[in-house]
């Protein structure tokens, strides 16, 4: 289905439409212009002389802009054409729509071109969960003009929609009725304004300091702009090459001004993630950093902005927490859904903290680290109190909305994830292994900056010797001696809830692991049950719930494998962790360099290509990030003092890997790694 | 005018050095109407301080509401942001203020310690 759509996005306004470039009415999935989780319009659909046209061809080569060729019928006609239509489109705050008609016959032509037209302005979550609008839509043609509006309360959305050539306009949409000469053609320009209003009956974008909407020219210089700054690459992997321009396309693209902030921020993920997450932007954060660390500020000022401050059940809101999901529709402002912000994850408290140390180690901006110390604090504040929810010392989670809450609290949020291997769910709270990862991660970055940046020695002692004694429990409580790896969680009986799952991948990389058990999670993530060929699954094959095409419980997630890939390295385990990156990196090549969210877990050998999961979003923020994370791990990049510490390991096979120009507190630095292999030797590379 | 809000902004100095600790300053004006009236308070704001007058700008963010929505959101019967979103109040100007004055805002009333809760529901049988 995704493969039959084509969307242009900037930020977190995009538009979904069939290959026609068409819109109709959809209640399942997000068709449609959107902007700031409102649809604007929900029909866009044009025909020539009242038919359907069809599309020759497509040129999507750019996130913000698609062309499509198109003629009148059905494609089994007989193709000869007397006529043509291009629509050009372009998305930039606003929707642009150029229309173009051409007679290709030698006489004079008439035709009645007609554009249908109109929005249900639905939240994203009454298409996800199939609601019922509770305001009011009105439509009023104008002079050449069509003004769609929705009215709830105070609530105020407009879709503005002119034409430059004279329309016929009523409540559906435009008609024109057009002489074209021989060979000649007529256009006209439609402009659609999404508007939403807040002080003074004004644009909130015009009320809130954000320089307004940009133009699809803006984008590009901007996008141009960051290309330009990040490092340049150059290898004799073209999968790797392709992989890591298509990323750094994507991730300009997914950037967005936030309404309520002010800052341009990340979205996680078309179409159903267009705004900001906790947990998605702050790992996104941790992969871009070696490449483009000044995307990673307005990151951590913003969940540190939004910390959470007080108890709140309708939101799973406690004091210190970092938001889980910021949303800016209809469903968040009446209190439908708790999006405002939602702080249903356990993970992203401790994550906040990494990030802030990390980013410091990268970039040498200590006033940051010191701006933020009050926030920092509250989030290593949390994870011994709110966060400890039975007072045993590990992270917990159990929502206390259990209607429009999320059951699981951690990036495996869908609700069958946490599972015993033999299939049955743990009652709740929960405690999944990587959240106890993550905490002991942030107490020793968070004594690191309370030793150099907070001046309070007393403070940094008493972290580390609390993740001394955290990793040390949980090396007793989650070890499954019969099975030689860790469990995925603790159930409320503090029992081990026993599935093999990638989760222990992420446990590498927070460095819990005693040191004595590394290889056997090594093994056990590079062996046939949970490597795929493509990839780490996230569940291992034989346990209960395990299914290749299940959200959590098989499929691949590239995201995930880029930091199971750090984890390996992190404890030596180079090689293991180049066989991830080339698995991940071959599979790209599937997708034209864009990964996917995630792609079913078949073995590599029965499907020869990676299959992707049928509801993927693309792209999405965290796989845009992973090419350039798998390019730390095989370059060996890691800051030391004010130095980069440069030490390849790249996977036979692959050649030549360069990274010119490594932004960091050392000014700039170049990397250069090579496969030393009798392959490559004779290869002459 | 409600007797809530004035105690509210009456308690603003004394409760600043726990409540504002982010490195955030500047002026807010809020502007409470109850009929046709609007009352005007003036709030500066930085780490660990904050001075309340009744007066109008010049100010880094204006935000207007109506009395009655303030005064829930005084008493945690409201929560500011999904207010905003709906266009129930509004708010322009540097929005950082408005993030850092929104934790002068109390918990709905009655609400429970997650930690009691979750601990009670394990011990029971």
């Amino acid at each position: 289905m995704m493969k039959q759509l084509v969307s242009i996005l900037d930020g977190n306004t995009f538009l979904v439409s069939d290959r026609r470039g068409d819109v109709e009415p959809s209640y399942d999935f997000p068709t449609g212009l959107f902007s700031f989780d409102t649809r604007f319009l929900s029909t866009w659909l044009l025909t020539l002389d009242g038919e359907r046209l069809h599309a020759l061809s497509i040129d999507d080569a750019q996130s913000f802009r698609t062309r499509y060729f198109l003629v009148p019928g059905e494609p089994t006609h007989y193709l000869d054409a007397k006529v043509s239509v291009i629509r050009n489109r372009a998305i930039g705050g606003s929707l642009g729509e150029e229309l173009t008609v051409l007679n290709h016959s030698g006489r004079e032509m008439q035709f009645t071109v007609r554009m249908d037209m109109g929005s249900d302005f639905a939240d994203l979550f009454e298409i996800k969960h199939k609601g019922r609008k509770k305001g009011a839509t009105t439509a009023i043609a104008g002079e050449n003009e069509l003004r769609l509006t929705y009215r709830r309360d105070a609530f105020h959305r407009e879709a503005v929609i002119t034409s430059t050539a004279p329309a016929q306009v009523d409540q559906g949409g435009m008609t024109w009725s057009i002489t074209v000469g021989a060979h000649q053609e007529w256009s006209t320009r439609l402009h659609v304004a999404t508007m939403i209003f807040g002080a003074r009956g004004e644009d909130i974008r015009a009320t809130t300091p954000l320089g307004g909407t940009r133009s699809p020219e803006a984008i590009r210089i901007e996008q141009q702009q960051l290309l330009d700054r990040a490092p340049k690459l150059g290898c004799d992997c073209e999968p790797l090459a392709g992989a890591y321009h298509q990323s750094l396309n994507d991730l300009g693209a997914l950037r967005y001004e936030s309404i309520a902030l002010g800052v341009r921020l990340l979205a996680a993920g078309l179409p159903w993630f267009m705004t900001l997450f906790g947990r998605d932007s702050i790992l996104t954060s941790l992969q871009v950093l070696p490449f483009l660390p000044e995307l990673v500020p307005p990151t951590i000022k913003v969940l540190a902005g939004l910390q959470g401050y007080r108890l709140d059940d309708f939101r799973d809101e406690e004091p210190g927490k970092i938001l889980h999901e910021l949303r800016y529709g209809e469903t968040a402002g009446f209190e439908e859904q708790p999006h405002s912000p939602y702080y249903g994850s356990a993970d992203s408290t401790p994550l906040f903290v990494v990030l802030l140390d990390e980013y410091e180690r990268w970039t040498g901006d200590a006033q940051l680290v010191k701006q933020l110390e009050f926030a920092a604090r509250a989030a290593l504040n949390w994870i011994d109190t709110y966060g400890d929810l039975l007072g045993t010392g590990y992270l917990w989670y159990q929502t206390r909305n259990p209607e429009t809450g999320l059951e699981n609290q951690c990036w495996k949020d869908s609700w069958d994830s946490i599972s015993y291997a033999d299939g049955r769910l743990p009652g709740f709270p929960r405690a999944t292994c990587e959240l106890q990862g993550y905490a002991y991660d942030a107490k020793l970055r968070g004594a690191r900056m309370a030793r150099l940046f907070w001046n309070d020695p007393v403070y940094a002692d008493r972290l580390e010797r609390e993740a001394a004694l955290l990793k040390e429990r949980f090396n007793r409580d989650f070890w499954i001696t019969e099975r030689d790896h860790y469990a995925l969680a603790l159930d409320p009986d503090g029992r081990q809830v026993d599935a093999l799952s990638s989760n222990i991948g992420h446990l590498l990389w927070s460095g819990i692991v005693d040191d004595t058990r590394a290889e056997r999670v090594a093994n056990h993530l590079l062996g046939p049950r949970l490597f795929s060929g493509w990839g780490v699954r996230t569940l291992a094959t034989g346990q209960g719930r395990y299914n290749p095409v299940g959200y959590h419980v098989g499929t691949v997630w590239p995201f995930d494998n880029s930091f199971i890939a750090w984890g390996l390295a992190r404890y030596g385990f180079r090689e293991e962790a180049g066989q991830i990156c080339e698995s991940i990196f071959s599979a790209s090549r599937y997708f034209d360099g864009r990964l996917p969210e995630a792609f079913a877990g078949y073995d590599r050998s029965l499907t020869e290509y990676p299959v992707q999961y049928p509801t993927a979003c693309s792209p999405q923020a965290w796989s845009a990030g992973t090419p350039l994370l798998l390019l730390r791990v095989l370059l060996g990049l890691e800051p030391q003092g004010e130095h980069l510490i440069i030490d390849p390991a790249v996977p036979a096979g692959m050649g030549r890997v360069e990274l010119l120009d490594i932004p960091g507190r050392w000014g700039k630095v170049d990397a250069l790694g090579r496969s030393r292999t009798a392959e490559d030797n004779v290869r002459g590379h | 005018m409600d007797q809530a809000i004035e105690q509210f902004f009456a308690s603003l100095p004394a409760r600043a050095p726990a409540v504002l600790r982010a490195p955030v300053s500047g002026t807010l004006q809020i502007d409470l109407t109850t009929g046709n009236r609007t009352d005007h308070w003036l709030v500066e704001l930085g780490p660990g301080e904050a001075a309340v007058t009744r007066a109008r700008g010049p100010a880094d963010a204006i935000w207007n509401s109506s009395a009655e929505l303030f005064a829930r959101l005084v008493t945690g019967h409201a929560q500011s942001l999904s207010a905003v979103l709906r266009n129930e109040t509004t708010y322009s100007g540097n929005v950082m203020l408005l993030l850092v004055f929104r934790r002068f805002f109390p918990n709905r009333p009655g609400v429970r310690d997650p930690r009691k809760i979750a601990r009670e529901q394990v011990r029971r049988p």
